[in-house]
């Protein structure tokens, strides 16, 4: 019989206890020092670690019609691998998304192990590629943000981008509090990828963004964007815009830009329908500026509505004359009638008599030459001169709305300042905020009283003749009494001198006159009527006036 | 030795020690638990008993302690066997409703997330500008001008 030598069985012994140790040592290490790598590592396995999505608020108008919420809407995904005949899943896609089969195919086939096909899919194509039970497609809910209205106050609302942020408009300016705060979720999974009850669950709960209700009225902004429309349609305008606002608290009801673009689809859009030009659009008023010019005159007690003066056509100021829009002289005039009548010359008469620097002051105290302080991204100040470079001309010309550029808005505001009695109203959008705490009203800041209360009410009876027997007499509504003013301005060209035959048209104005609860302004860049194009600007507000006062049912003050 | 090994077949019996009947009869002709019969025991053992007996009693004595930490045992692992049940069934149990919870928060988002589309749906069907589009399409037309009758003359009148 054959033995093992001892000192093979010593040999054999002393490797398996070598290796014994170094099994002992490495697993003494596994449990003290690598133990938190390997529990990590295990952890890893089962455990996931989730973004909680906060629902971004939803914007309300002041009726609570929905203007914009965010929804999610289930996208098309597909694991090419598992799809077994893609020429017929690619043909079958195309026909229900309305696409064409060879880029579909072509991404099936670009190697990657999971991609979109589409992302956010309407309700009722979803059901459709669903039921085709294709394997290999699946869906995932995504959030997207969706405008019931379509491209109806696109300008106000501005949009939000593929990754959820607010870019323009209340979208961007409270882009914050609609967002609200992410959660998370850490939570283990079982093979099946559902949530275990049991074992490790941090849970942070996300906080969801504010809802909004808008100043906006969705009636009065519908009227407002199918009157611009119109009537960009009909002069070929470069550009427009329309404010409506409420004179009594400087809320506005409806604020439309033209050219304007679809939220849902900004990709397409052109750059320049992004700029909210009823904010961001500083442009020289030309003649709606009369009426602060002699506000301020009259709050100043410079002249009185009946003063008179020699209208010979035009106006000697600074060494330069200043024309009345066609040359036409009118003789002896009155204030009254230089609004009626819309005189160059006689608003250049009248800022004489005030002086350049008060005038500099009132524009200052109307709130031209700076922000009104809205709660709209993007907004721009307009320019008015520091009055030390004002030159000898500028009182004549400033007067009657040239050599300042104002927003559209910073005018509605001074006409809202005009009829509500001399207060100027810091303009808002947002009425009111609601999240976790409740409702958050915004009150109305009065910012300065800007004139009396008898030279405001002095200058509404003007501006309600200009209306009724002057210039503005197409924006008279019947039963009803409107004041307001027609504005034609030239545009000065990138070297600063005017572009011949381009024209800025306008017109502000409010009603009832004796009691305003509506201002509004419509502007239209570059018509096609020329001087004429204020006929067009009236039309428009006209059309926005009675749709308004239907609305809003305004009891007629006046015989029809 | 060999002693022993009888007092542990002895032991194994059921027959013997713990609270048996003929535990008790044995304890009755033992003398009873009495001090007076612990007495008469103690002298019997040193008078009448012999050797042999007492070392067997003292046997059966340590045998019935090892049964009583023989059946603590028994039970301790079945009450340990039967909370672990228990726990098992509670933890599934948990599980099957976490499921259940999770379902039903599955059920709910959806529902939610379907009556956001009826909200949208409802709000596009509700737009003015889709009312009158639609008006339009009906073949309806804007009125140029809509007379506003005043209230305050009807009112007089009545």
């Amino acid at each position: 019989m054959q033995t093992v030598r001892p000192r093979r069985l010593r040999l054999l012994f002393a490797l398996f206890a070598v290796a014994s140790l170094v099994l002992a040592g490495r697993l003494a290490y596994w449990q003290t020092f690598g133990r938190a790598e390997l529990l990590a590592r295990a952890q890893d396995q089962v455990r996931s670690d989730l973004v909680v999505a906060a629902h971004r608020g939803v914007i309300r108008d002041r009726n609570g019609a929905i203007l914009a919420t965010t929804v999610e809407l289930r996208s098309l995904y597909a694991l090419p691998k598992l799809i077994p005949d893609k020429d017929r899943a690619a043909a079958a896609l195309g026909v229900l998304l309305g696409r064409d089969p060879g880029p579909i195919r072509a991404a099936l086939d670009s190697g990657a192990e999971w991609l979109y096909v589409q992302r956010w899919l309407p309700e009722a194509t979803a059901n459709a590629i669903a039921a085709l039970k294709i394997p290999g497609l699946g869906f995932q809910n995504e959030p997207k943000r969706l405008y019931p209205n379509d491209a109806i106050g696109a300008s106000v609302l501005g949009f939000v981008n593929d990754n959820g942020v607010g870019v323009t408009g209340i979208e961007g300016y409270y882009d914050a509090q609609l967002r609200g705060t992410d959660g998370r979720l850490v939570v283990e999974r079982d093979p099946a990828n559902r949530d275990l009850a049991v074992g490790l669950r941090e849970a942070v709960a996300p906080r969801n963004g504010v809802d909004l209700t808008l100043s906006i009225d969705l009636v009065a902004q519908t009227a407002a964007e199918r009157e611009l429309a119109a009537a960009m349609k009909k002069e070929r305008a470069t550009s427009g815009s329309v404010l409506v606002v409420d004179p009594t608290d400087g809320s506005i009801r409806a604020l439309a830009s033209a050219p304007t673009y679809d939220p849902a689809a900004v990709r397409v859009a052109d750059p320049e329908a992004l700029r909210d030009r009823a904010i961001a659009w500083p442009y020289e008023p030309g003649s709606t500026m009369k009426a602060v010019t002699i506000a301020a005159a009259l709050n100043e007690k410079v002249v009185k509505p009946t003063d008179q003066y020699n209208d010979v056509g035009y106006a000697i100021v600074g060494g330069r004359r200043l024309n009345n829009a066609l040359g036409k002289a009118y003789g002896p005039t009155t204030v009254t009638q230089i609004l009626e009548r819309s005189l160059n010359a006689g608003a250049a008469w009248v800022g004489q008599k005030l002086g350049a620097q008060r005038l500099s002051e009132y524009f200052s105290r109307f709130g031209f030459g700076k922000p009104t302080g809205v709660d709209l991204a993007g907004e721009v100040s307009g320019t008015v001169r520091p009055l030390a470079e004002w030159y000898p001309v500028d009182v004549g010309t400033a007067s009657f709305g040239q050599g300042v550029s104002v927003s559209p808005l910073q005018l509605a505001m001074a006409y809202a300042a005009i009829a509500n009695g001399g207060t100027l109203y810091r303009p808002y959008v947002v009425a009111s905020r609601r999240d976790a705490d409740g409702e958050h009203r915004t009150a109305p800041v009065a910012v300065s009283q800007v004139v009396t209360p008898d030279t405001a009410a002095t200058l509404r009876g003007m501006l309600l003749g200009t209306v009724d027997e002057g210039i503005a007499h197409n924006a008279a509504i019947p039963g009803f009494s409107v004041a307001g003013k027609t504005g034609t301005a030239q545009i000065a060209g990138p070297d600063g001198s005017y572009v011949d035959d381009q024209y800025v048209s306008s017109f502000a104005g409010f009603f009832p006159a004796d009691d305003p609860q509506y201002v509004v302004l419509v502007v239209l860049e570059k018509p096609d009527s020329k001087l004429l194009g204020t006929v067009t600007a009236t039309d428009a507000f006209k059309g926005i006036a009675q749709d308004i006062l239907r609305y809003a049912r305004i009891q007629p003050d006046r015989k029809p | 030795m060999i002693a022993s090994q009888a007092v542990r077949l002895v032991s194994a019996s059921p027959f013997h020690g713990g609270t048996s009947a003929a535990g008790k009869a044995r304890r009755a002709f033992d003398g009873g638990t009495s001090a007076a019969g612990k007495a008469r025991r103690s002298r019997r053992a040193v008078s009448a008993i012999p050797a042999g007996r007492v070392a067997v009693r003292r046997a059966v004595r340590a045998s019935s302690w090892d049964l009583r930490i023989f059946g603590a045992a028994i039970a301790a692992i079945v009450f340990c066997f039967a909370l672990a049940l228990v726990y098992v069934s509670q933890t599934t149990a948990l599980s099957v409703a976490g499921y259940d919870v999770q379902q039903l928060a599955a059920q709910r988002d959806e529902l939610r997330r379907q009556n956001s589309l009826l909200e949208v749906q409802s709000a596009r069907l509700d737009s003015p500008a889709r009312i009158a589009t639609d008006a339009q399409r009906l073949g309806m037309v804007r009125a140029r001008y809509v007379p506003v009758i005043p209230a305050q003359p009807l009112i007089a009148k009545r």
